[in-house]
């Protein structure tokens, strides 16, 4: 389906949703990311990128697994924590955000079910926006299979024409979605149609970074796990988290119990981001980290997001949003490492 | 007809083991009476309480915090007490910084002798949380 | 003024006598205006080193990765390490010789002057020349930066696109260095804690209204921790990392370690962390504003040790980093320290 909605109308259409949680972009300070609306009137998806990736909504940084509380009888009784089911949308979701949040699906079904994703997931509906311009000069989404306008985990794109959008329906959902909008939304004309190609043609001109022969990267990664590469390209390295938590696909984490009252005992099981940069990623109990230094986690990082992924699912577990290049505090570029990657001889 | 209940706030109180907490004994042979808000806590020195103990508390669900060591020049660790008026110094005037009320952190010097002191800090403190009301601010919200 | 080419032959020179391992400096970020922080061994890569007021990094940070880097190795190498500090970074030398964490054998320290100037905020730059092709940051000396846009050069007063705490920074040049580049001089700042009194001066509800909303905001990417020259715990108490988990730990067990902070982000957990980091900072931090600089969500970090830093020089007289040889604040203490606020 697709149909046009002027840009005054976008208020309306979403104050007509008022069974769904919405989640739009918003503004404090200098930084955007998403937030729960409450006022339908505060929606604008004029804006380039969220710090922190969409898929904070879906897979939150903290996660109430189950409850647990002693019995006066000495068991444990435990009480599962599911999420809440309320419907939810997001609107202004990048294409590369949208395609993260489509391969933390792929994983969240891959061996056991992650069954708190798949059921937000399957709760909410993702209205993503092209991109006109790349929203950061470090945009490199056409290099990893992704483009500006890709629809990709997507419900509905939405495509800036200037004084409206040009809406594409993209799964039954969007249908459904796009359906709530009887009334404020007209049909296309071929002008608008016309228009829309050309914005999407043009976005994808102007994408600045451009990674050449990432089909060999797989090879060529493969032949320097152990070279002086990542001792050199690690050494401004800080170990800190930056770069995984913005991302939109990372998705380690650690389970910890967060213990409420210790008499008689009572807590919570929790799931937590984790991230490969920490120095108590992969450490042992016995106090032995296999992943010792910041090379050999700069390497983890790179390799997991271009080799091992590529290896299990033929695609890369990256989606091109450059955030992590834009955020490392000490100017650390994932585009130029591969680049290095390719060149780099023994 | 329901009563409202009254808020009785709670204090975490770090005693030293020689002076404070030997004082606060000393309230108690000599039968003297205080509010029963105060949840001591004995440590070997006034020294010892790191800024961690203070903010756990709080985060604990503590109204007050009260850290209580020896006179100056009377700690049995010689100087222990001194690094602790620093370091209080310095926590307490953080938590202002950040918007705790002030009437809720205190230090004090009790000696061994001094239990009658010591019903008083802690009758003044209980009637000086009274008006505030439970402490939100630090409570752990997992 | 500082003259890079001084610089640059001071680094050959001591690199080519061996001196040093290797200098910790900065460099031009590939095709752009800003720096990255540039790791020289060899005298050729000495050409691309950099001084200008894009150098942000506080580069003694790395001489923790050094230590550790140091502490693995069988037979180490001995000699010291070339860094090329600012102002503030010379005194968080100082403060890891006075902690003994380092000693003054270890490091070659290259001093550079900020003189009446210091270096940018990227996002007051990028406001003030918005929609410009920024190519070069220059010091043009008497307190102005010089900024080339395309081939366009502009004058700007410094404060205009200084970092908050250049504006507010009082001792511009190096207190410790083998070697000095650019003048000592000593700048006036009506007020260095300006910022901090309008912040003491809310009321308490205004006070945590303002934490509160920013502490909301952490994601504890801990990327202040990790930026710090002075947070070189091997174990931060953020991380809890010491309970050894065994297959026959039971849940109570785990229950009754002491986890001082939980990992969820949530406020409590946040403030928690926050404030064990401010407090463990106080008398250490030299306000090099790396902190603040690199928060993901702009929280002002700075505030809080800014704060810590205040009450140091008000209650103790104490500026951190200033004499390496006496005790640290904390480790210390007079007999006459103010104690008005003990019942």
């Amino acid at each position: 389906m697709e149909k046009v909605l002027l840009k005054k109308d976008l208020n309306s259409w979403a104050g007509k949703l008022g069974s769904y949680d919405i989640y739009a972009p918003f503004k404090s300070g200098d930084v955007w990311g998403y937030e729960l609306m409450e006022n339908q009137a505060e929606i604008t998806l004029d804006y380039p990128n969220t710090a922190i990736p969409p898929k904070k909504i879906l897979f939150p940084q903290r996660e109430v697994l189950f409850e647990f509380e002693a019995t006066q009888e000495g068991g444990m009784e435990i009480r599962e924590v599911l999420p809440d089911d309320t419907p939810k949308i997001i609107f202004g979701v990048r294409s590369c955000d949208a395609r993260g949040l489509a391969k933390l699906g792929k994983i969240s079904q891959g061996g056991i079910e992650d069954v708190y994703f798949t059921r937000r997931r399957n709760q909410t509906v993702i209205a993503g926006l092209a991109c006109h311009n790349p929203p950061s000069p470090y945009c490199f989404c056409t290099s990893v299979g992704g483009s500006p306008h890709s629809l990709e985990g997507m419900d509905i794109l939405m495509t800036d024409l200037g004084d409206a959008y040009y809406l594409e329906s993209v799964t039954e959902e969007g249908v459904k979605l796009m359906g709530s909008a009887e009334g404020i939304v007209t049909d296309p004309d071929d002008k608008q149609k016309a228009d829309k190609e050309k914005i999407h043609s043009d976005s994808e001109k102007k994408i600045l970074l451009d990674i050449s022969d990432m089909e060999k990267i797989n090879e060529a990664l493969s032949e320097i796990f152990d070279t002086g590469l990542w001792d050199r390209e690690s050494l401004s390295c800080l170990r800190c988290g930056i770069c995984t938590f913005s991302c939109p696909v990372c998705h380690c984490f650690d389970v910890n119990d967060e213990i409420i009252r210790t008499h008689p005992l009572k807590g919570k099981r929790v799931r937590t981001w984790d991230n490969c940069q920490f120095p108590d990623f992969t450490m042992h109990s016995s106090g032995h980290n296999p992943r010792s230094d910041k090379a050999s986690r700069l390497r983890q990082r790179v390799m997991h997001k271009f080799r091992y992924f590529n290896e299990n699912c033929e695609e890369f577990l990256c989606t091109g949003c450059g955030r992590c290049i834009e955020k490392c505090p000490v100017g650390i570029d994932i585009v130029e490492v591969l680049e290095k990657a390719k060149t780099y001889e023994k | 007809m329901k009563m409202e209940e009254k808020f009785e706030p709670k204090i975490v109180a770090f005693l030293c083991k020689w002076c404070s907490s030997a004082g606060s004994d000393l309230a108690g042979v000599s039968r003297l009476k205080y509010p029963p808000n105060v949840v001591p806590i004995t440590v070997m020195c006034s020294g010892s309480v790191s800024p961690n103990y203070i903010f756990s508390a709080f985060k604990k669900g503590a109204d007050g915090v009260l850290v209580s060591g020896c006179h100056p020049g009377d700690c049995h660790y010689m100087k222990g007490n001194y690094y602790a008026r620093r370091r209080i110094t310095l926590v307490k005037e953080l938590l202002d910084f950040i918007g705790i009320e002030p009437q809720r952190f205190h230090m004090s010097w009790v000696s061994a002798a001094e239990g009658a002191k010591f019903t008083e800090i802690i009758s003044d403190f209980v009637k000086e949380l009274e008006p505030l009301g439970p402490q939100n601010k630090l409570r752990s919200n997992l | 003024m500082v003259t890079l080419e001084e610089l640059k032959d001071n680094c050959r020179q001591i690199l080519k006598e061996g001196k040093v391992k290797y200098i910790i400096g900065y460099k031009r970020k590939n095709g752009q205006y800003m720096t990255v922080p540039a790791f020289l061994d060899r005298i050729e890569e000495v050409d691309h080193l950099v001084w200008d007021p894009s150098c942000i990094y506080n580069l003694v940070r790395y001489l923790r990765d050094e230590k550790m880097r140091k502490e693995k190795e069988k037979e180490p190498d001995t000699r010291p390490v070339g860094v090329i500090v600012k102002g503030c970074d010379s005194r968080a030398v100082n403060i890891l010789i006075q902690e003994n964490y380092i000693t003054r054998d270890d490091v070659y320290i290259i001093g550079v002057s900020c003189e009446k100037s210091g270096i940018v905020d990227e996002k007051k730059l990028t406001k003030k020349f918005a929609g410009k092709d920024i190519r070069k940051l220059d010091f043009a000396g008497n307190g102005k930066i010089q900024v080339t846009c395309g081939t366009k050069n502009s004058v700007v007063p410094a404060e205009e696109i200084l970092a908050d705490r250049c504006i507010e920074c009082t001792i511009p040049t190096p207190i410790v260095f083998d070697v000095l580049f650019g003048e000592k001089t000593d700048r006036e700042v009506p007020d260095p804690f300006k910022t901090i009194k309008e912040l003491e001066s809310f009321d308490t509800t205004r006070k945590w209204e303002f934490w509160k909303e920013e502490m909301d905001k952490c994601i504890r990417c801990y990327a202040c921790r990790s930026v710090c020259p002075m947070c070189y715990c091997d174990e931060c108490v953020a991380d809890s990392i010491s309970l050894a988990v065994k297959p026959d730990t039971t849940a109570e067990e785990k229950a009754h370690k002491i986890r001082w902070v939980e990992k969820s982000p949530v406020i409590s957990e946040n403030f928690n962390y926050h404030l064990i980091r401010a407090m463990h900072l106080a008398g250490r931090c030299v306000d090099c504003g790396e902190c603040d600089r690199v928060c993901p969500v702009d929280i002002p970090l700075r505030y809080l040790n800014r704060k810590m830093e205040k009450e140091s020089l008000d209650h103790f007289g104490y500026t951190a980093g200033m004499e390496p040889e006496k005790p640290t604040l904390v480790s210390c203490f007079r007999e006459d320290d103010p104690e008005e606020f003990i019942l």
